[in-house]
This record gives structure tokens, sequence and C-alpha cells, in this order.
């Protein structure tokens, strides 16, 4: 695993007195969507399809603000849209690091140099970019319908390192997927440098404008087997290795919906970053008033039936490593021998 | 694939069709809809929650400008007309495979 120490401390701590108060639902990443504009039109993604002047629409950062500190999560992810296309990302970003909050920037990449040029960002460890790659050239300008992406991606990729800052890849993977071409893909991205890499299986949108490739549960261990079943040890994944387990079929988790509560302009998404089944108007109406037994794979809801995406999984990965011996023993294995 | 939209949908409520189903539909919707209240004022905007497990159900838009979120009691709404273009109707991903297409080099010739 390539999660600084002090990023894992952070994380570690914050569990373990949650445990001790006898919290057992806690967010552990805020999703913060300070808009839903894109410069991209992904054909697996069903979240910027909304009339005009909604994608005009955007968050303050006071707003942004208020509900990382109402949430307390210790990491807050920034997708969207694209917030690369935020008018006061660079505010936004040196107030969250200001405030000690681990933050990943999620970003097709597009802006990313044009933005560096301009001297938005400052190199710090509370801050990594978070770059969306879907695989080889082929493959991630298939995933964003756009020739030249990938090549405009490494380059910003690139670039940031030079800068010196912490650069991450994501990875949503679909059915079709050549595990030979991730590998070397996986391969390809440790080549450029970036510091870990985060892979997931694609969630069915109920919007987006392809749902026929959406990986199904036997398909999606069979093909995350296939992948890293004899991992490089010079592959670093920014992710629990439990997670990556679980993908691979070896541990048996339910989805935690709470741990990465997802705010925007229409309030605290219920019940998930991936369904929208309504909102609630503040954090803790989000938490006490949410029907949570009705999500997750053992609840039946069909919408959660094939669904192992990490923004529910890897909460729960990260809750197994402290709640018992066994799980912290399984994470220590993982982490030193590289084997999953 | 193509999908069955509700976009020019203009419901009249009682006629086997209830409001409350009405407005899940206008929830799921992601195009502009109209709101025509019981004393006759129409809101167009997008609706993007309701809230019906609560004494007095409600539903929250912005508007066409963006304004709001402004919320609207169940009871002073009369219908709901689905008068926006479905954005999630779209045909980008089919029109990316088309142009994909388009630039393959002729096979066979």
């Amino acid at each position: 695993m390539s999660v600084p120490l002090s990023q894992m401390w952070a994380v570690a701590s914050y569990v373990l007195k949650q445990r001790l108060r006898g919290n057992t639902r806690y967010p552990l990443v805020l999703m913060l969507e300070p808009l839903f504009r894109c410069n991209l039109a992904c054909a697996g993604c069903g979240k910027i399809q909304y009339p005009a002047q909604i994608l005009k629409k955007h968050l303050t950062v006071e707003q942004c603000l208020a509900a990382v500190e109402e949430c307390g999560a210790p990491i807050v992810s920034i997708p969207g849209g694209e917030p690369l296309m935020y008018p006061d990302i660079g505010r936004l970003v040196k107030e969250l690091v200001a405030r000690k909050t681990y933050v990943y920037l999620c970003t097709n990449a597009l802006l990313l140099k044009e933005k560096l040029d301009a001297g938005l960002f400052a190199p710090s460890t509370f801050l990594s970019f978070s770059v969306h790659m879907d695989g080889l050239r082929e493959e991630h300008d298939e995933a964003v319908c756009r020739d030249g992406v990938y090549d405009e991606a490494v380059d910003a990729i690139r670039e940031a390192l030079r800068r010196g800052f912490r650069v991450t890849t994501n990875t949503t993977l679909f059915d079709g997927a050549n595990p030979l071409r991730m590998r070397e893909f996986f391969d390809a991205m440790m080549d450029l440098g970036v510091e870990g890499m985060m892979v997931s299986p694609g969630y069915s949108y109920a919007k987006a404008p392809d749902r026929e490739h959406f990986l199904r549960r036997q398909r999606a261990h069979e093909l995350f087997s296939t992948i890293l079943e004899r991992p490089k040890r010079r592959w670093k994944f920014n992710q629990s290795p439990l997670f990556l387990q679980f993908l691979m079929g070896k541990q048996d988790f339910e989805c935690t919906p709470w741990g990465n509560p997802t705010y925007n302009m229409f309030g605290w998404q219920r019940p998930c970053y991936l369904l929208q089944e309504g909102y609630a108007k503040t954090f803790r109406e989000l938490m006490t008033t949410t029907k949570w037994e009705s999500y997750g794979h053992r609840s039946g809801n069909e919408k959660c039936r094939d669904c192992m995406v990490h923004c529910g999984y890897e909460p729960t990965a990260v809750n197994h490593t402290f709640a018992s011996w066994r799980g912290f023993r399984d994470t220590v294995v993982a982490t030193v021998s590289g084997r999953f | 694939m193509t999908e069955e939209t509700l976009e020019g949908w203009a419901p009249e409520i009682g006629h086997g069709v209830a409001l409350e189903a009405v407005i899940e539909r206008a929830f799921d919707y992601r195009g502009n809809v109209t709101v025509v209240k019981t004393d006759g004022a129409e809101l167009e905007g997008y609706l993007f929650n309701r809230d019906r497990d609560v004494p007095a159900p409600f539903v929250q838009m912005f508007d066409r400008a963006g304004a709001g979120p402004i919320d609207i009691r169940y009871s002073e709404i009369r219908t709901i007309r689905f008068t926006g273009k479905d954005t999630a109707a779209g045909t980008s991903y089919a029109a990316w495979l088309r142009a994909k297409e388009a630039k393959k080099p002729a096979s066979g010739a």
C-alpha cells in the first residue's frame, strides 16, 4: 500500500476514536461535489445529466467548508463534475489543506497543467490529484468517449509529479476489460511514477448512457482475480488490500453506505454516492433518518445486488482492519507481502 | 438502445394517476418540469428532492434561473408537466460508437 504513514495514522486514530466512543456509523471519506459540470461525457457516468441551470450552478467555498466541518471525516474526496472547472477550486483546496484534511482531487486532468501553471495549488502531503485513468490509451479514450484524453492526462501527471505533487490514479473497470492489458496499464502507471492506484468496478447508474457493460458480481470476482492474482511487487495501490481481496472474492463484505457520504448543491445524498433516493438538509438528518437497512448486498435491494464499488466497500474493509486481530493481521500480511 | 422518456408528459391527476406517483416520476426525471399549483400558479424548474416521510410532504426545486431551493408542499400541487428536455435520454455514447465505427477503415475491400 502506498498511502503516506501520516495519512494512515490519521485514519487509524480516527477509526479507533470512533470505536472507543461506541459509534457504529461514522464517515471515512466525504464525497464533496461542488458542481456537476464536466468537460467530458463518459459512457459510464450518470453524474452530469442535468438541465443547464443546474450545470451552471456550484456550491460556494463556505458551503463546502461547512459540509466538511459538519461531516468530520478525515478525508475529503472532490469529484463532480470536473472539479478543476470549479472557479474557486484553488481556495477550497487551500482551506482544506490548512485544516489538515486529506484531499483527493478527482480529475480527468484535462485542465491540470493549466491550473498548475496558474499557481492554483501548492504541493502538500494533504493534497493528492486522483487522476481518472480507465486503462491504456485505447481503453481510456473509449471510456471517456474522446480521442487524445489519455495522452493529455499522462502529460499532466508527469507535470504534476515534476512539481512535487502527490498523484494517484483511479480506474473503473467494466465488463470486457482485458486482464493482460490492465496489468500492462498498472506497469505504465508505475513507470510514470504515480504514488498509487485505485481500482473499482463501475456502477450501473440509472442515468448513464451505457448501462450494458457493468460487471455482475461473479464476473467481477473472476476479472479481478485474474488481474491481481500474482501482483507485481512494484504495483502500489492507494487503497485497502482487504478491499482488493473483496474484489477477488476472498473476503465477504457487506456495504457501508454511510462510509462515504455525499454532499452537493442538493444537500446530503441518500443513501450513498451512487444512488439518489433523496436528500437530507443536514448530515445529522442523513445519518439518523436514512433507512440504512434497505441498502447493501444482503438487503435484497436490486439496486445494490451487483454493486461492489469502493465507496461502499472500502469503508467496510477499513473497519474490518480495526474490528478484530484477524482483520488487522490480514491487512498487515497483505501490505507487507504485497499479495492479496 | 432507445429508452422511453417522459418528456412532454402532462398527466391529469385523478384519471388513474396518483399525484404521489407523478411526483416520484418527476423526482427521477433529469429535466425541467412545470409544477402546477392548486391556485393556478406555475413554477418551471428542476425538481431535485421530495420527502414523503414527514407530516407535511414536500418537493424541492431550483427554478429555471437556478434560484432555490424552493419548497412546495404536496397539498399545494395540482399536477406536474414534464416540459423540459430529458437530459438522460441523450445518445452521446451511441453517437461515440457510431463515430468510432465510421473512422475504422473498411474491411474486406
